[in-house]
C-alpha cells in the first residue's frame, strides 16, 4: 500500500476519481434507498438488493442490446417491470411470512436472490456481456480534466428520479400514508390507512428503483455479469451513514460511501475498496450507532 | 435480629432530560418487612426501583446503601445490575420479565444462574461437578414449585400459560435467586380479585419461609392497606407522606393528591 | 382427485367424516421419494436388495431394544439430566448410531448398488454434510440460541484454515496440533469480533459484522500472498499418530497412516463433529445455555438474574468461533486446497440457509439443514441423469447449476413460508404424532 505522494496531490486525478465516486455514489443511494425504503416501512432486511439490481441492468441487456429499444421506453417498462415483481414478492413471500423472526425473512430474501441469480443465468447465460451502450459515450473536458459523459447523465438520471421520489412520497398523499405506515403501523392503521397497501407499494416503489439503478450500472460498469450482485451489500455503509431511517440521508451516505471507495481504489489500490467501504459501515456503527442523521429510539424498561 | 435497615436510599434524583423523575427521594427498608410504595401513573415508581437496582443511573449526590445477608453493608451505585442482583436483591417486572420461549422449570432454574457458579468446560463435557451442581438447583427449584403450586405446568412453555401464572413463575423464579430483598413492581396488576389473594397468600408464605423482605409497588389501594407496615407515598417524583397504613389514610396531602381523585 | 374428495366429504355428512390417518397421508410423498427406486428397479440386484432387507431388520431389533430397556421414572432428577432417556429418543439415538456406521461401508466398499447412484461423489457430500453439521451448529448457537447474528464467521473459518496452514505447513506440526490450536485461536478472536455485540445488536450487529468479514478477508490475501503465493495452500494429508495404529481396522503401511481416502476421513470429521456438537447440546441445556436464551430474549431481565450480559455474549462469540474454527481446519485439510477467495459473505448465508431451513431452535436443525442443503442437489443431479423422463429434457441437463440454484432457492422460499420451525420442526411433529398414535393404540390394546 505505498501511497504515490505524486498521485495523491494531483488535482486532475483526484476530480477524476471524485466525480467517478459520485456516478458509482449515484448508483449505491439508489440501492440504499431501495434498501432503507424496505427497511424502514416493513422491517424487512432486503439481502437481495443487489440481485434485484443486477436482474436491472440484464434486462437493459435484453433491451438495448438485444431489441435496441429507444434509452428512455426502454427505462420506463424496465422500471414498471420490477415494480410488478416488487408487488409479486410482497403479495406472494412477504405478507405469508408476516410475524416470523427477523433472520428468517433475512434468509426469505436471500432465496429470492438465489432465484433470481438462476434464472439470469438460465437465460443469459454465466459469461460478461459488454456494457451497456444507450447513452452517449466518450468524455468532456472539465477544468482540465477528461470526464466521462455516463458518469455525467447517470448523476444527473438518478439525481432526477430519486428528486422525484422524494417528491412524491413527502408530497402527495399516498406518500404521506406510506410514511405514516413506516413511523408507526398501529396509529397508521388506526387512522384507516390500509398498511397492506402500503407495503406492497413500498416493495414496487423499492423494486422499481433498484431496477432503474440497474440500468445505470449496466452503462456504468465495464461488463454486465452475475457478479454486480455484490453491489448490492454497498447499501448497507451507505444506509448506515443515514442511521438506516433516513431516506434523504441514505442518499448522501451513498455518494459519501462511493466517493470514498473510490479515492481509496485509486490511491491505495483496488484491494482496498471493500475493506474502506465495510470499515466505514463498522466505524459508523460503533461510533454513531444512530448514522449522521438518523433519529433515537428510545426503549422502556 | 439486626435493627440496621436493609435499604437506605438518601437524596436519590433520577433525570431525563428536562422531566426528573424522582425527585431527592429518601428512605428505609427494614428487615423482614413488607414495604409498599404507591403513588400515581407517572409517579416514578419503576423508575425508582430502576434506579436501586442499577439500570438507571441516579444524579451524583445519592446514595444507595445496601445490607447483604452477611451483615455487610454496600454502596450500590458503585455497581452493574448483575453484581447487586448477585447480592441479593431480586426484583419483577411490571411488564412481565419470564422468558417466554423456555419451561417454567428453566425459567426457574434460570434464577438459579447465580448460585451454579463453575467453569463453562465442566457443564460442555458435563462432569460430575456439573450434575452436581444441576441437581442441587433441581432441588431448590422443585421446592419452589411445591411452594407456588406449578407442578401441573412444570415442563410447559410459558408462553402458553395464563397472565396470572406467568406472574407466578416471574415470582418463583426471584425466590430461586435466594434473595435478601425482594422487589415487586406492580405483582397484581391485570389480576382479578381471586388472582391477587392467591398472590398475596403466595408472598406472605415466602416471607415467612425464607425471611425475605419485600418491597412492593401496587395499585390496589386496599390490598396495600391490609398488608404493608409501611407505605411511601410518590406524586411526580416527589414523597408526599411515608408512614403506616393507618397514617397514610388520613394524611391529607395523600387524600388530596391520590385517594381523592380516586374517590 | 380434488373433486373427489370434496364430494366424499360431503356426501358422508360433518359429524361421520373419517378422516384419512396421517400415516395415509404422507404415504403420497414417500411414493414420490421412493419413486427412483421404484422405476429403476430394472437394474435391481436381488443380492444387494437382500442386503438392505437385512439393514432394515437390524435396525429395528436395535431401535426396539433400546426402547424396551429405557428406564422410566418421571420423578428421577438425575435421570432427566440424561441426554437420551425417553424410549423414543433412545431408540432414535441408537438407530441414528447405526447408520453413521454402516454408512462409510454402504458407501465406501465394493458395495453392489440397487441404483446408478454415483456413490463415490455421494460420499465427498456426506463429508460435507458432517463438517457443516458442526459449523452450523456452532453458528446457531450464536445466531439460535443467544439471539447475536454474526455475519463474520467466514472469518472464524479462515482462522481455522489460517491456524491450519501457519501450524501445520509452515511450522511443519502435526495436524492434531493444529485442531486444539485452531480452537483456541477461533475463540479469542471470537470473543474479539464479539466486542460491537455489547453495543449492538439484531441487523446493526449483523451488519457490523459483516464489516468485520471484509476488513480479516483483506488480512488473508496479505496472509496467503505473503506466506503462499497466489496460488494458495495446498494442504497434505493428516497423518494418524502411532499410538492410534492399535485400532482395529487400522492397517498402516510403512508405519503410516494416511488420512486420505473418504473412507477415513469420515470417521475422522464423524468423531470431532460428535464430541463438539455434543459439547454444544451440554452448554445449551444446562446453566449457560440458559442465560444465552435469557440473554436473548430478555437482556434487561437476564442482567438482573445476575447474568453478566457482556460476559455471556462474549462467552457464546467464543465457543461459536472456536467450533467453527476447528471445522474450518478440518474442512480445508479435507479440502486439500485454499486460495484467496475461500471465504466469502455467503458461507455465512450458506450456514444461515442451513440452520434456517433445518430449524432454528437446536443442534439438530443444523444436521437436518446440512442434509437438506447438500443432499438435494446431488439427488437432484442423480434424478437428472437417470430417470427416463427427466433425462431426456435438454433444458435440465442444459442448464444443471441453474437449475439446482432455482430449486433451492425456491425451497428455501417454501420452506420458510410454510414452516418456519424448519425441518427440524417438521420431524418433531411428526414424531409426537406417531407417538401420540402409538400410545393410543396401546391404550386402546390395554382395555
Amino acid at each position: 500500500m505505498e501511497i504515490l505522494a505524486s498521485t495523491f496531490f494531483d488535482f486532475g486525478i483526484n476530480v477524476q476519481l471524485v466525480v467517478g465516486g459520485l456516478a458509482l455514489g449515484a448508483i449505491y443511494a439508489v440501492v440504499a434507498l431501495g434498501f432503507v425504503l424496505v427497511e424502514k416501512s416493513t422491517a424487512v432486511l432486503n439481502l437481495a438488493v443487489g440481485e434485484f439490481l443486477m436482474l436491472g441492468s440484464y434486462f437493459g441487456v435484453a433491451f438495448f442490446m438485444e431489441r435496441q429499444t429507444n434509452f428512455f421506453v426502454g427505462t420506463i417498462v424496465i422500471t414498471a417491470v420490477m415494480a410488478l415483481f416488487g408487488l409479486v414478492i410482497h403479495y406472494g413471500i412477504m405478507r405469508p411470512m408476516v410475524g416470523q423472526g427477523f433472520f428468517a425473512i433475512v434468509l426469505a430474501t436471500i432465496g429470492i436472490a438465489t432465484v433470481i441469480r438462476a434464472v439470469v443465468q438460465m437465460r443469459f447465460g454465466p459469461l460478461e456481456k459488454g456494457n451497456l451502450t444507450a447513452l452517449p459515450t466518450g468524455t468532456i473536458e472539465v477544468a482540465g480534466t477528461n470526464i466521462r459523459w455516463v458518469d455525467i447523465i447517470v448523476l444527473l438520471v438518478v439525481a432526477a428520479s430519486v428528486a422525484g421520489f422524494l417528491a412524491f412520497y413527502s408530497l402527495t398523499r399516498t406518500g404521506l400514508h406510506m410514511r405514516a405506515v413506516a413511523s408507526n403501523i398501529e396509529a397508521a392503521a388506526g387512522v384507516g390507512i390500509d398498511p397492506d397497501r402500503a407495503y406492497a407499494l413500498t416493495w414496487a416503489m423499492a423494486i422499481g428503483i433498484a431496477g432503474l439503478g440497474g440500468v445505470m450500472l449496466g452503462h456504468f460498469t465495464p461488463s454486465v455479469n452475475p457478479a454486480l450482485a455484490a453491489i448490492g451489500l454497498r447499501a448497507f455503509p451507505a444506509a448506515a451513514i443515514g442511521g438506516f431511517t433516513s431516506v434523504g440521508g441514505s442518499i448522501i451516505g451513498g455518494l459519501i460511501v462511493g466517493v470514498i471507495e473510490q479515492l481509496a481504489g485509486g490511491h491505495l489500490g483496488t484491494k482496498w475498496r471493500e475493506p474502506v467501504a465495510f470499515g466505514i459501515l463498522f466505524l459508523v456503527l460503533i461510533f454513531k450507532p444512530t448514522g449522521l442523521f438518523g433519529q433515537k429510539d428510545l426503549e422502556r424498561v | 435480629m439486626t435493627t440496621e435497615p436493609i435499604l437506605q436510599v438518601t437524596n436519590l434524583t433520577v433525570q431525563f432530560g428536562g422531566v426528573i423523575a424522582c425527585n431527592d427521594l429518601s428512605f428505609e427498608v427494614s428487615p423482614g418487612e413488607l414495604f409498599a410504595l404507591i403513588g400515581p401513573n407517572g409517579a416514578g415508581k419503576t423508575t425508582l426501583v430502576n434506579a436501586v437496582t442499577g439500570i438507571y443511573e441516579p444524579k451524583p449526590g445519592a446514595s444507595v446503601k445496601f445490607c447483604q445477608r452477611n451483615g455487610e453493608t454496600t454502596e450500590l451505585l458503585n455497581y452493574r445490575p448483575h453484581q447487586i442482583s448477585r447480592m441479593g436483591i431480586a426484583r419483577t417486572f411490571q411488564n412481565l420479565g419470564v422468558f417466554s420461549a423456555q419451561t417454567v422449570l428453566d425459567n426457574l432454574m434460570l434464577g438459579r444462574f447465580m448460585h451454579e457458579r463453575t467453569n463453562i468446560l465442566h457443564y460442555g463435557l458435563f462432569t460430575s461437578v456439573a450434575v452436581k451442581k444441576e441437581l442441587e438447583a433441581r432441588k431448590v427449584c422443585q421446592a419452589i414449585v411445591e411452594l407456588l403450586d406449578l407442578e401441573d405446568v412444570r415442563d410447559e412453555l410459558v408462553s402458553e400459560l395464563p397472565y396470572g401464572i406467568q406472574k407466578r413463575v416471574e415470582l418463583g423464579r426471584v425466590l430461586a435467586m435466594d434473595p435478601h430483598l425482594l422487589m415487586l413492581d406492580e405483582p397484581m396488576a391485570g389480576m382479578n380479585a381471586e388472582e391477587k389473594q392467591e398472590m398475596v397468600r403466595y408472598v406472605y408464605r415466602i416471607m415467612d419461609e425464607y425471611g425475605t423482605s419485600v418491597f412492593m409497588i401496587e395499585h390496589d389501594m386496599g390490598i396495600i392497606m391490609a398488608i404493608a407496615e409501611r407505605i411511601m407515598v410518590l406524586e411526580f417524583g416527589r414523597e408526599i407522606a411515608t408512614g403506616s397504613a393507618d397514617e397514610i389514610q388520613v394524611n391529607p396531602a395523600v387524600i388530596d393528591a391520590y385517594l381523592g381523585a380516586e374517590n | 382427485m380434488s373433486e373427489m374428495t370434496i364430494t366424499d366429504t360431503s356426501t358422508s355428512g360433518s359429524s361421520s367424516v373419517k378422516r384419512v390417518p396421517a400415516s395415509l397421508r404422507v404415504l403420497p410423498f414417500l411414493v414420490a421419494l421412493a419413486s427412483p427406486l421404484i422405476l429403476d428397479n430394472i437394474s435391481w440386484n436381488p443380492f444387494a436388495g437382500w442386503k438392505i432387507l437385512v439393514g432394515f431388520i437390524l435396525l429395528i431389533v436395535v431401535g426396539k431394544f433400546a426402547w424396551s430397556t429405557a428406564e422410566r421414572d418421571p420423578d428421577n432428577p438425575r435421570l432427566a439430566l440424561k441426554l437420551w432417556h425417553r424410549p423414543d429418543q433412545r431408540a432414535l439415538t441408537a438407530m441414528t448410531c447405526m447408520g453413521l456406521v454402516a454408512i462409510p461401508f454402504i458407501l465406501g466398499t465394493d458395495f453392489d448398488p440397487p441404483m446408478d447412484f454415483p456413490w463415490a461423489s455421494w460420499f465427498r457430500i456426506v463429508n460435507y454434510i458432517v463438517l457443516f453439521a458442526l459449523g452450523a451448529g456452532a453458528f446457531n448457537l450464536l445466531a439460535g440460541y443467544t439471539g447475536q447474528l454474526s455475519m463474520a464467521h467466514a472469518a472464524f473459518l479462515m482462522i481455522g484454515t489460517m491456524v491450519g496452514a501457519h501450524v501445520g505447513l509452515i511450522w511443519g506440526q502435526s495436524f492434531w496440533l493444529c485442531l486444539p490450536i485452531a480452537a483456541v485461536a477461533g475463540a479469542a478472536l471470537g470473543a474479539l469480533f464479539g466486542i460491537p455485540a455489547l453495543r449492538l445488536r439484531g441487523l446493526y450487529l449483523m451488519l457490523a459484522t459483516i464489516g468485520v468479514h471484509f476488513i480479516v478477508l483483506l488480512g488473508w490475501k496479505e496472509y496467503l500472498v505473503h506466506y503462499f503465493g497466489f496460488g494458495g495452500v495446498r494442504f497434505n494429508a493428516p497423518n494418524l499418530p502411532s499410538w492410534l495404529h492399535w485400532v482395529p481396522g487400522i492397517n498402516p503401511e510403512d508405519g503410516e497412516f494416511l488420512i486420505n481416502t473418504q473412507f477415513r476421513w469420515f470417521w475422522l470429521n464423524l468423531t470431532i463433529t460428535t464430541i463438539c456438537l455434543l459439547f454444544l447440546v451440554n452448554v445449551i441445556r444446562s446453566r449457560e445455555g440458559r442465560a444465552f436464551a435469557a440473554v436473548r430474549d430478555r437482556d434487561i431481565s437476564a442482567t438482573l438474574l445476575g447474568i453478566n450480559v457482556a460476559r455471556s455474549k462474549l462467552v457464546a462469540f467464543a465457543l461459536s468461533s472456536a467450533m467453527v474454527s476447528v471445522s474450518g481446519c478440518l474442512l480445508s485439510y479435507y479440502n486439500r486446497a485454499r486460495s484467496e477467495d475461500s471465504f466469502n459473505l455467503e458461507q455465512v448465508l450458506d450456514y444461515g440457509i442451513i440452520i434456517v431451513v433445518g430449524g432454528f431452535m437446536g443442534i439438530q436443525g443444523a444436521i437436518f439443514g446440512s442434509v437438506f442443503f447438500f443432499a438435494l442437489p446431488m439427488y437432484f443431479e442423480w434424478m437428472r441423469e437417470e430417470l427416463p423422463f427427466i433425462s431426456d429434457i435438454d433444458f435440465f441437463s442444459r442448464y444443471a447449476g441453474e437449475v439446482d440454484l432455482a430449486i433451492r432457492g425456491i425451497l428455501v422460499v417454501v420452506v420458510l413460508v410454510w414452516r418456519p420451525d424448519g425441518l427440524a420442526g417438521l420431524w418433531q411433529a411428526a414424531k409426537n404424532r406417531l407417538l401420540r398414535q402409538f400410545q393410543n393404540s396401546q391404550a386402546g390394546a390395554a382395555q
